[in-house]
């Protein structure tokens, strides 16, 4: 397993606009960058080149591991409008 | 109502949830008609070493009634456990509610509750209301709803664990012959040691054609570890115990959840006027050490809410003080019962120790008791001595014996 194929095989269907959105202001002067790390989906990832968090919503599994574990209240974090989002087929 | 396109679309559980008798009293034949994959009647317990790893193995005997034949058995299920998928599983049971009269609205959004004279009268979906005397929070370890009623302030990441899970596809031949199983029987494995230093474990659950294969971590000793999951379930599935398990099997499909983890000390307020709370939302979620039970009090827990909103619907009385009776009738249940006898569980399972050193312990010990090198042989307890010399002091082991045994034995 490779862990590319993971991500490849989650099926959604995808709101035009983000259902969480970061403050770059307060991620900036976060030091633990949590999230680019414990987010199951890999939805965060720094940016050397741009110094920054970038973060991609469509991935998301909605499960809330960025939500607990950002401490800086730098998510403005809900669940995609209804039917949008993750849809599990087995699981 | 459900924010999914369908009931299960947003649920995601390890694979396995204990047989409950709660839905027969709504559905007569529930587990005879429910779309259930295996009905487990082997359980393996694995500590596992850098080397080597030891296993505890539990197996229903093949002419016991506590074996379930296969669908429609009508043996004793008390011992079984089923695997399940949740978007065929609660649709299907969403379905049987409908049937008898239930209205289903799916891809509906709860955005908060509507609150008026310190009554929640129903829950604000996007743009619009929809008012009823009573609304029931089954909206996970998150509840906002409840969050907003001020019936919790939140889980912390101390509390809860983070579940990962990857499905792969086998033939049900080669199922059963890996793991030793005959017709719809089924088997579950979790691993503890596995998780490199992580407070977690490692579990692999058979469907009728696939493996459930995933971690359940806790969420801050990810980020103090700063291990990635996926990461580390990709070692986890690399690993031998798990490879030889898995080859030439075919990855489905990958999904990720939290769970609530700390047991009775946050089980939230669990009603307020016109609301009710159950399932991961109110944290019912425990471990007695060997299994792991979640759905099936969510399930339960659902009931007695239900039960407890129709006698208040008789009465015509939502207020708080009528409400709760939910929690009254939970404490009665096995519901917070057994949350309340396994509530220590919590504070031992918060030992780093328990997940890297222990196992190692086990099986530095397990590897000197079978080695055959010439030398004379030892008793059990000095090989016992040498194993935790440098791993762990006396003292500590004897505290974490005490503790662990509160929790779980006595």
């Amino acid at each position: 397993m490779v862990v590319d194929e993971l991500f490849d095989l989650v099926s959604y269907r995808i709101y035009p606009e983000p259902h969480i959105r970061l403050n770059p202001d307060v991620c900036q002067s976060c030091t633990h960058r949590v999230c680019t790390f414990a987010c199951p989906a890999r939805c965060y990832i720094w940016s050397e080149e741009r110094d920054r968090v970038e973060f991609a919503y469509e991935a998301c599994l909605e499960c809330g591991t960025c939500l607990l574990l950002c401490d800086r209240g730098a998510l403005d974090w809900h669940y995609p409008l209804g039917g949008y989002g993750v849809r599990f087929r087995l699981t | 109502m459900e924010r999914g396109e369908y009931p299960g679309a947003k649920n995601m559980f390890g694979g396995m949830m204990a047989y409950c008798p709660a839905p027969e009293e709504l559905v007569p034949g529930f587990w005879d008609q429910a779309p259930w994959e295996r009905a487990v009647i082997k359980r393996v317990l694995s500590v596992a070493g850098e080397g080597s790893s030891t296993s505890l193995v539990f197996q229903a005997h093949s002419d016991s009634t506590l074996r379930p034949a296969g669908a429609g058995s009508t043996s004793d299920r008390t011992l079984t456990a089923f695997t399940l998928f949740r978007p065929f599983f609660d649709r299907w049971y969403a379905e049987q509610a409908v049937a008898r009269g239930v209205t289903l609205l799916t891809s509906c959004r709860a955005d908060g509750l509507v609150i008026r004279d310190g009554m929640v009268r129903g829950i604000r979906i996007s743009g619009d209301s929809v008012e009823a005397p009573l609304v029931i929070a089954c909206d996970g370890t998150l509840s906002f709803l409840a969050q907003e009623a001020g019936l919790h302030t939140g889980f912390r990441p101390d509390q809860v664990a983070l579940g990962v899970r990857a499905l792969y596809h086998l033939t049900e031949e080669e199922i059963n012959e890996r793991f030793g199983l005959l017709g719809r029987e089924g088997a579950t494995q979790e691993f503890l040691g596995c998780t490199e230093g992580i407070r977690g474990g490692g579990f692999i659950y058979t469907q009728t054609e696939t493996l459930s294969v995933g971690l359940v971590l806790h969420l801050d000793s990810i980020k103090s570890r700063s291990i990635p999951p996926y990461e580390l379930l990709e070692r986890f599935v690399a690993s031998s115990q798990v490879a030889s398990l898995l080859r030439g099997a075919r990855l489905m499909e990958y999904s990720a959840h939290l769970l609530p983890e700390a047991g009775m000390r946050v089980v939230p307020k669990l009603c307020a006027a016109g609301l009710l709370v159950a399932g991961d939302a109110a944290g019912f979620c425990y471990t007695n050490g060997l299994t792991q039970e979640g759905m099936n009090l969510a399930m339960t827990s659902g009931l007695i809410a239900a039960q407890a909103g129709a006698a208040a619907l008789a009465e015509g009385d939502f207020s708080a003080r009528k409400l709760a009776r939910y929690r009254e009738k939970l404490k009665k249940s096995f519901v917070l019962r057994d949350l309340a006898t396994f509530s220590r569980a919590i504070d031992f399972l918060h030992h780093d120790r328990l997940f890297a050193v222990y196992p190692r312990v086990v099986s530095a010990l397990m590897e000197d008791l079978y080695r055959s090198d010439g030398t004379p042989k030892e008793k059990i307890g000095k090989l016992g001595r040498r194993a935790i010399k440098d791993e762990v002091t006396m003292r500590q082991l004897l505290a974490d014996l005490f503790q662990g045994g509160r929790a779980f034995l006595w």
